[in-house]
């Protein structure tokens, strides 16, 4: 196991950033953890990297804990931060030069630049970079040490989609070599392309784990029924087994399910019993992946739900 | 010393070295830098010389028949003190800020830079930097402000108050990033100590020419201590009795120094941040 954690937790204040969360994450997988801005990614990223210390649980990063031994585990991981600023006045070559020094089995510098497509921009200030140059020297800088475990912070945020895929392709470069990488995004395509396992993170705790496809099989085989309450009925007359639905913020509730055809028919009979002669705004509909995946981050429940059934 | 610690020492002088020499890129190459910290002196140095042209006399307790001097030259004693502090305290202070604040010093605490290496190479950027404005001053002090060359002894001062002064500025300029509420702050939260300490400690005024009770705030402090070091160096002798102790008291200067580099030096450990950028 590259990482391995159990019952990690992370408060500020009254905001329990990371809760609870268990992760194991095996060696060469780039594993994908994947929810919405303020989900605490970062955060937990930021345990295992060494940046901030957990509350609670145990952490094992390639058999270290960051919290300890960080010194000694800088020498094996390479980190791209979110955001970061290339020193000033220092060009790529010198940065990667001085960075390849610190490392016992360092690549050449001219490997590394080549590896992420900077070679022409070797000898340019940093300032004169472009945002998406700044970001191929984060990730030269991060892998001249050869390191067994690579954590890409939101590599593409801020990029349009040609830089983009030529930073997948970048990134690709990199797990070819053979070390685990473990890359946060909130952009469900990216981890599609770039990851074999996925975590989804939400409120702080993973709410789903495993591979793409099982999210895929998963969410597609959920069809949505979902409509508006009438005037004058609310969420306790529907029938029982619906008592936990919650309406949106649009109002509408929304039911996820493998029996559509069912589930349909003792709508309608309700509304029959009920005298209503039409439920307003119904509709059925099987959302792709992209759509499922925005509803769950922004609501998370009817995804257990969904399962529990 | 096992050979493992030893290696490990090497490597971390080595590290702290190409740390350094990065570093001082980064602040050659910024010519606002450049000009703060380089220039600075030197312009106060061409300006106040012109603009204060008194001479100062010495006490009646002073022995022979010695003549006074201009006010330049005591001034640029004074400057140059300041230089040795101002080049390690603003720099470090102001350009630590700005790393902290964007950024770039968390990307350097995920690489196996020694901490220790860091530091050195810190210091070693200030270091690097005196000795080149020192250069400067010195050899404008001889050819326009009558500036005699320091004997062997007087080398000898000022290369140790070099050693220690570099280091005191640098410890407590590490050490006052973390009063900053921002990096845009920085330069306003490093001049206003320095400024005051350079109207009390004897650069832009006579220490005599202070009220005893400031002269004993600004004993205090390291820059006072520099200025009267230097002073040593580069003043005749007699002028010892224009000092409030009618001596240079080098020893006492020393002592100083080194306490605020130990004191400086726990207070930037306890106190210093890698990453304010979040």
């Amino acid at each position: 196991m590259a990482i391995s954690i159990r019952g990690v937790t992370k408060r500020y204040g009254s905001v329990t950033a990371v809760d609870e969360v268990d992760l194991e994450i095996e060696s060469g997988q780039v594993y994908a953890l994947l929810g919405p801005n303020g989900a605490g990614k970062t955060t937990l990223v930021e345990i295992l990297e060494g940046y901030r210390q957990r509350d609670t649980g145990d952490v094992s990063v390639l058999g270290m804990d960051p919290q300890r031994q960080r010194n000694e585990l800088n020498r094996r991981v390479g980190i791209v931060l979110q955001r970061s600023t290339p020193m000033e006045g220092v060009t790529p070559r010198e940065m990667l030069d001085f960075t390849a020094k610190l490392y016992d089995a360092p690549m050449s510098t001219n490997e590394a630049l080549d590896l992420v497509g900077l070679a022409e921009q070797a000898n340019q200030r940093g300032s004169k970079l472009s945002g998406g140059q700044k970001r191929r020297l984060d990730l030269a800088i991060s892998v001249i040490g050869n390191p067994d475990l690579i954590f890409l912070d939101e590599p593409t945020t801020g990029f349009d989609a040609t830089a983009r895929r030529q930073a997948w392709e970048i990134v690709r470069g990199l797990t070819a070599r053979g070390a685990t990488v473990i890359l946060t995004t909130h952009y469900l395509d990216e981890a599609e392309h770039l990851s074999q396992r996925i975590g989804l993170i939400k409120d702080g705790r993973i709410i789903y784990e495993g591979d793409i496809a099982g999210l895929r099989s998963e969410m597609e085989s959920d069809t949505r029924i979902s409509w508006q309450l009438p005037p004058g009925f609310d969420l306790s007359d529907l029938p029982h087994e619906w008592a936990a639905l919650k309406a949106g913020a649009d109002g509408r509730l929304s039911l996820p399910t493998q029996q559509p055809t069912a589930h349909l028919a003792r709508l309608i009979d309700w509304a029959g019993t009920r005298g209503l002669e039409e439920i307003p705004e119904l509709q059925v509909e099987r959302p792709d992946l992209e759509e499922m995946y925005l509803e769950l981050i922004d609501n998370s429940e009817p995804l257990e739900q969904a399962r529990s059934q | 010393m096992s050979a493992v610690s030893a290696a490990v020492t090497i490597r971390t002088i080595r590290l702290g070295w190409a740390y350094m020499l990065l570093n001082m890129r980064t602040v050659f190459r910024q010519p606002a830098a450049v000009l703060f910290v380089l220039l600075f002196p030197i312009l106060f140095l061409v300006i106040f010389s012109s603009l204060l042209t008194f001479e100062i006399g010495l006490p009646p307790e002073a022995e022979g028949n010695v003549p006074a001097i201009k006010f330049s030259q005591y001034f640029v004693a004074g400057i140059t003190a300041s230089a040795i502090f101002g080049t390690s305290f603003n720099l470090l202070g102001t350009s630590l800020a700005f790393q902290q604040f964007d950024g770039t010093l968390k990307q350097l605490a995920a690489t196996p830079l020694p901490k220790a290496s860091f530091f050195i190479g810190l210091v070693g950027t200030a270091l690097a930097y005196t000795i080149m404005q020192m250069v400067i001053m010195i050899a404008l002090g001889v050819a326009a402000y009558g500036i005699e060359l320091p004997d062997a002894g007087g080398w000898l001062t000022l290369i140790w108050i070099i050693l220690l002064g570099v280091p005191a500025g640098c410890v407590l300029g590490i050490a006052i990033t973390r009063v900053m509420p921002s990096a845009n702050a920085a330069p306003a939260v490093i001049q206003l100590p320095f400024i005051i300490l350079q109207f009390i400690s004897g650069v832009f005024f006579t220490l005599a020419s202070l009220p005893t009770w400031l002269q004993w705030v600004s004993g205090l402090f390291p820059l006072r201590w520099l200025a009267q070091g230097l002073r040593s160096v580069f003043l005749p002798d007699a002028y010892r009795f224009a000092e409030p102790g009618m001596s240079w008291q080098l020893e006492l200067a020393a002592v100083v120094l080194a306490v605020w580099i130990v004191a400086g030096l726990g207070l930037a450990v306890l106190t210093f941040q890698w990453d304010r950028s979040g």
